[in-house]
């Protein structure tokens, strides 16, 4: 664990402290991020953890051991640390910029090639084509991914990570977000994470520090954040699409309703009765495999009465209306309105176990703002 | 002209010239890089930068005073030989090779130096294995200059006693043979063009090939 007491930074020159008096406790193995506007302090908060900026007051404590207790060599060989200029070595290889701290450690020659090597598989290169090439033969964001790879060398518990993404394409970016939230599920590293966008906070973080000023202005999980917004700022910073934003903490399962009734297509002209008998709007058609291939709903059935060809119709139009029960709210909520449908299917793998409705949606994230 | 006066400077007088001329540069050329080189490291350390103008005026004074004054300079102190050639020419070699090693070791990305200090290299590797190899191509071109300028004033030494391809061209005034002085002259600049190229050459193998610009 990561603790920050009392930390303040003042800049010679400068009337206002770059940090103030901050005090925050990291927990272990989870992604803090530090967001805030440019200039508010954060980078300088994640670099006073390394010592590669001494605090002007105040002590930051790993595991309850003062960093200044540490030499500053031998704490940073144990720290991750990934910033948004990247700063590979552009006369070293890939495979040797990876190196670099396992040879700091000393690590024999065949153990760091092991683990060069899984490191470039681990990160989504090409090992054979990327080992040997230098810095300036890759693109953006695979300079990035060799940048992680390289704070991750050692394995070192705690990662510091400066705006990491921020230098390369959206696309590039929602991939490396993705994959270090895939990885992070296994290594489970402290990760501080500092960056200026809200989005990434949200997607990334476990927990969120809001910095302004040089303060703390809120900490908390972003559910919290989004949903108890502490003053001015933080409402603004997060932006008027609060709400919307707090949908992207959701997965389908969250909204998920049980599947009412499920209907052979072959029974398709005695599914308003099948349906009435069981009390329900919608269901689900299940193809000669039993596979759910669409649904229709008893307004459908209103609609069209007993023309089949019509209905087939409809339902064709829902057989892709399907998401999977870690699909987030966003992205059903598109689906949603791409088909022009009020409900969706939610399968587990291949196989339909729920449903997922606009109402649904609309009830679960009300119920979480009222909380 | 006369073909027997070319041929007996060409094949009598040259190759002693040349081996002392060889001499003169090779040994100058050493002295100045084991000089300038720790010089332009140590004045491109952030404690150090401040004194960094102040000698790179005093080495640009140094060559601003032309060649044979430093010569004449020189000559009542230290008298007659290779010696005291050898400490004029070291005027003129210092100034590119400091200048160029500590634009060298300026120019290296402060995103590389913060990441390889982040990562826990001490400053004396990161001079070693990061710093220096990154400088090492302008460093040298430093050296190139120095160099080609070493081998044409060093014909000057002559006029103290130091020998070299300066003899020939000198004999060849005093003594009205043109021959002299075109086999010393010529030989100088065929010296001055191969050390340039040959440097060049060094320049480029040893510049990393995640770095060579193509």
């Amino acid at each position: 664990m990561i603790k920050l007491k009392e930390i303040t930074k003042q800049y010679s020159g400068q009337a206002m402290p770059a940090v103030d008096q901050l005090s925050l406790s990291i927990p272990k193995g989870e992604i803090c991020v530090l967001v805030g506007p440019s200039g508010c302090g954060k980078s300088t908060i994640l670099r006073m953890i390394n010592r590669m900026i001494e605090p002007t007051s105040g002590v930051v404590e790993i595991n309850g051991n003062d960093v200044t207790n540490t030499d500053t060599d031998q704490l940073r060989m144990g720290i991750g640390y990934v910033i948004q200029q990247i700063g590979l070595l552009p006369h070293r290889t890939i495979a040797e910029n990876i190196a670099i701290v396992p040879r700091l450690y000393k690590w024999p020659k065949e153990k760091i090639r092991k683990r060069v090597d899984e490191l470039i598989i681990m990160m989504g290169l090409d090992l054979e084509k990327t080992r040997g090439k230098y810095p300036s033969q890759l693109s953006g964001g695979q300079m990035q991914r060799v940048g992680v790879a390289r704070a991750m060398a050692v394995d070192p518990p705690i990662m510091l990570m400066d705006e990491p993404f921020g230098a390369v394409d959206p696309i590039a970016r929602t991939h490396l977000q993705d994959e270090l939230l895939r990885l992070q599920k296994e290594i489970k590293k402290t990760i501080v994470f500092v960056t200026h966008d809200i989005n990434e906070a949200i997607k990334m973080g476990d927990s969120i520090a809001i910095f302004n000023a040089g303060k703390l202005v809120q900490f908390g999980t972003p559910e919290e954040i989004l949903t108890y917004p502490i003053n001015e700022f933080v409402e603004n910073f997060i932006g008027r699409d609060r709400v919307v934003k707090k949908l992207n903490l959701y997965q389908a399962e969250d909204a998920m309703q049980p599947v009412g009734c499920m209907v052979p297509e072959s029974e398709l002209p005695n599914a308003a009765q099948i349906m009435m008998d069981a009390g329900v709007e919608v269901a689900f058609l299940l193809d000669e495999a039993g596979k759910a291939c669409g649904h229709i709903t008893s307004s459908d059935l209103n609609e069209f009465g007993m023309d089949m060809g019509g209905l087939k119709k409809r339902v064709l139009r829902t057989e892709k209306a399907f998401v999977q029960t870690t699909t987030p709210f966003p992205d059903a909520l598109s689906l949603l309105l791409e088909y022009d449908v009020d409900y969706l299917g939610i399968l587990k793998g291949e196989e339909l176990c729920g449903i997922i409705s606009f109402k649904g949606i609309r009830k679960h994230v009300y119920r979480k703002e009222g909380e | 002209m006369s073909w027997e006066n070319f041929r007996f400077a060409l094949f009598e007088k040259a190759p002693e010239a040349l081996l002392e001329h060889s001499m003169l540069v090779g040994i100058t050329i050493t002295i100045a890089i084991l000089i300038s080189v720790p010089l332009g490291v140590f004045l491109s350390r952030p404690k150090f930068k401040k004194f960094g103008l102040v000698t790179l005026n005093i080495l640009n004074l140094l060559q601003a005073v032309p060649g044979i004054a430093v010569i004449a300079l020189t000559l009542p102190i230290l008298g007659l030989g290779m010696k005291p050639a050898i400490v004029a020419l070291l005027f003129q070699s210092l100034l590119p090779i400091v200048r160029n090693t500590i634009a060298g070791l300026l120019g290296v990305s402060s995103d590389v130096k913060e990441a390889a200090s982040g990562m826990g290299m001490s400053q004396g590797r990161i001079l070693f294995e990061v710093e220096i190899p990154l400088a090492i191509p302008i460093i040298l071109s430093g050296i190139r200059t120095a160099t080609v300028y070493v081998v044409s004033i060093g014909t000057l030494a002559a006029l103290i006693g130091a020998g070299g391809l300066g003899n020939l061209i000198m004999g060849g005034l005093a003594l009205f043979r043109p021959e002299y002085l075109l086999v010393g002259a010529g030989l100088g600049a065929l010296m001055a063009i191969f050390l340039d190229r040959m440097i060049n050459y060094l320049e480029y193998r040893i510049t990393p090939p995640g770095m060579r610009v193509e």
